[in-house]
């Protein structure tokens, strides 16, 4: 089975966010990027596939600006991926998702795609349109909020599960099929040391965007703010869940006074 | 010119390691420390990640890491746990001597069966009777046919309760002194090896150190790493290469103090302000940053000579010894940022202090790295 992952550089989830100058957007300077959340299942998802698959191969396809976006793929062939494709999307900021998706569809169009799979929403925007525009520039049908992919190969079909309000729901599809999985059901690995070296060595293969043309999109971020600093929490150190019953005991007994 | 910057294969092998350190050990450090645990279970994940054999080559199933790697992935390691640090890098310590005096045969038969699971070696050079003169050391070994058979005790020894293969250095003649010491590997299995109980210690608690009884051990001649008398040498280009590493270990627990001291006095208020307000705590937070910027660089340089291959013994020692010096004092620094809570068990400084103090002492005390320091001084006066 060929299968495609998408995924995106977002900032890391210890690290200090602060507004760019004009204040549109994030700044990136001293932000880490990595590959996290919703997009680490999605490579987790494709993995377990291959592993239940033999011969089938992952192909990780990125896009965003360099550095960062490189990295992401170095850390998906590290993870396992077969091989990787990076958008480059030029130094532009926050380009609009349905031009994102226009350029991903161009990127992956010419790959084998038996399946493809993403997270089903990013975790810095949290926006959520790139996997719907995407199967819809390939023409593809697509569904959101995965869990437990499998191909039946006796029927050709993928199965999967669908969290819902009152229960658990479960579908099949034929190929190809554009997923969109939700975040940390499958616990994803960590890279191995040696796979992260040998990830270095690994070409990348660069393509210039397509149409992420600026003021273009249909829509532009105009302004970024952090949320104001908040006051009257209170963060109580603790080392093992005992401690910190007990350190909150002591506090809403004696401080809070919520009970004697 | 000189270039501090780190590549991005370094950047991906540090990332790494600080992610284990902070979800997988750290978690755990205080509840082993409480209880002197040993926590296989996070061992045994350091060893599937690749974090264990950093310095064997790839062909023998190792990482393949130089030592400013090394470095970077120890300092990490540290900042969650100097006593798993301990436990997760004896191995290096143990194996080093196969990598420098082994013989490729050698390091066939004992590195690659080794490196290919999870397994422990110790490294077993100090005695009851004495670590820091190593030519003075008693265990002797007797040539019998193609075997030696060896006699006498270790202690000290990190991971001994747990190792499956020992490098023991005995002496063939203790009057020959440091001309008497030899180098062995030593399977666990072979009669007449007692490894004893772990001992009770002041910090690097979730460690396991111990001693091994070595009555009457038959060990093959081909297990003899270079020849009589070579271990002397083999034990101290063992200790050039690995106590670079002690330095960023040190400078783990340092970074990890200043850390907890600078966001404490920032939360902590007195006289109306927050305590990192006060001069007093502001130089000695400063104070606290400037030993641990020297030391990381100490270590980042000295490792980088042994990198292209010299030798570094007075780099090695100076990074090691100012950086378990810098630990003690930036532990008990931040201790004293904490005010009494830093006196209490239930708050994380007081564990860095006990851990700390370990590195002054251990891979080389420091009064001998003084004494090696100065002597290379000297060398270059006359
Ligand atoms: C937790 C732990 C783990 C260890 N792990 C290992 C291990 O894996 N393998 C191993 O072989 N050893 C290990 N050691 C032993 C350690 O390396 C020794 O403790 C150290 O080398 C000092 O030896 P000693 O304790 O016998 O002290 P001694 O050599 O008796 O020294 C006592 C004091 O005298 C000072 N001193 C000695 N000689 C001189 C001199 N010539 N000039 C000035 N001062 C001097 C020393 O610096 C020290 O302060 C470990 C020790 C500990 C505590």
């Amino acid at each position: 089975m060929e299968i495609v992952v998408c995924v995106k550089p977002v900032p890391e989830g210890e690290t200090r966010l602060r507004a760019s100058a004009d204040g549109a957007s994030l700044d990136p300077e001293a932000v880490k990027f990595v590959l996290a959340g919703y997009d680490e299942s999605a490579v987790e998802q494709a993995l377990l596939l291959k592993e239940s698959l033999p011969g089938s191969k992952v192909h990780a396809v990125s896009l965003g600006p360099a550095p960062r976006t490189e990295e992401v793929l170095r850390a998906a062939i590290a993870l396992g991926c077969d091989a990787a494709t990076w958008v480059d999307s030029g130094p532009a900021a926050s380009p609009d998702p349905i031009d994102v998706a226009r350029a991903l569809a161009a990127a992956l169009a010419p790959l084998p795609h038996d399946l493809v799979l993403l997270g089903k929403q990013a975790g810095d925007d949290e926006e959520g349109l790139v996997p719907a525009a995407l199967a819809e520039f390939l023409g593809v049908p697509d569904v959101g909020h995965v869990v437990d992919l499998r191909w039946d190969a006796g029927r050709s079909r993928f199965t999967f599960r669908r969290a819902v309000e009152a229960g658990q729901e479960t579908w099949e599809a034929p190929a190809p099929l554009v997923v969109a999985l939700q975040q940390a059901w499958n616990d994803p690995r960590t890279a191995k040391l040696p796979a992260i070296l040998k990830s270095r060595k690994v070409p990348i293969a660069r393509v210039p965007p397509v149409a992420l043309v600026p003021g273009v999109g249909r829509s532009q971020s105009v302004r970024f703010e952090l949320p104001p600093p908040r006051s009257g929490a209170r963060l109580v150190d603790f080392q093992t869940p005992e401690q910190a019953a007990e350190k909150l005991v002591k506090l809403l007994r004696e401080e809070a006074k919520v009970f004697p | 010119m000189p270039d501090f910057s780190l590549s991005p294969e370094q950047e991906s092998l540090r990332d790494l390691a600080r992610k284990f350190a902070r979800t997988e050990m750290a978690p755990h450090a205080a509840e082993c420390d409480r209880t002197a645990r040993f926590p296989e279970e996070i061992y045994r994940k350091a060893f599937e990640l690749g974090l264990m054999n950093l310095n064997v080559p790839t062909e023998y199933g190792g990482s393949g890491l130089g030592v400013l790697d090394q470095c970077l992935i120890v300092e990490e390691l540290a900042y969650a746990c100097g006593g798993m640090t301990t436990s997760i890098i004896a191995n290096c310590l143990a194996l080093e001597p196969i990598l420098l005096g082994g013989t490729p045969e050698q390091k066939e038969r004992f590195l690659k069966p080794f490196c290919a699971d999870y397994q422990f070696a110790s490294f077993a050079l100090t005695e009851p009777s004495g670590g820091s003169d190593a030519g003075a050391l008693r265990t002797r070994a007797r040539r019998e046919g193609d075997h030696y058979v060896l006699d006498g005790e270790k202690c000290f020894i990190t991971n001994a309760p747990h190792a499956s293969l020992y490098t023991v250095f005995a002496t063939v003649d203790p009057a020959l002194r440091h001309k008497g010491v030899t180098a062995f590997v030593v399977p666990r299995t072979t009669e007449g090896v007692t490894p004893g109980k772990d001992e009770e210690k002041m910090g690097h608690r979730a460690s396991s150190t111990g001693t091994v009884r070595f009555d009457g051990a038959r060990v093959p001649a081909a297990n003899r790493l270079g020849g009589e008398g070579d271990g002397f040498s083999l034990a101290m280009r063992t200790l050039d290469q690995t106590r670079t590493p002690i330095g960023s270990l040190a400078t783990g627990i340092a970074q990890a103090a200043l850390d907890h001291a600078a966001a404490y006095a920032l939360k902590r208020h007195s006289f109306g302000k927050p305590i990192a307000e006060h001069q007093a705590i502001q130089i000695k937070l400063a104070n606290m940053a400037q030993s641990i910027h020297a030391a990381r660089l100490l270590t980042w340089h000295a490792a980088w000579k042994i990198d292209r291959g010299e030798r570094g013994t007075l780099e090695s020692s100076i990074a090691k010894c100012f950086a378990s010096d810098a630990a003690l004092h930036v532990a008990d620094e931040a201790l004293q940022t904490f005010g009494g809570y830093g006196y209490m068990k239930e708050y994380p400084v007081e564990k860095l202090l006990r851990d700390a103090k370990l590195t002054q002492i251990y891979e080389g005390a420091n009064e001998i790295q003084r004494s090696v320091i100065a002597r290379e001084l000297l060398r270059s006066y006359e």
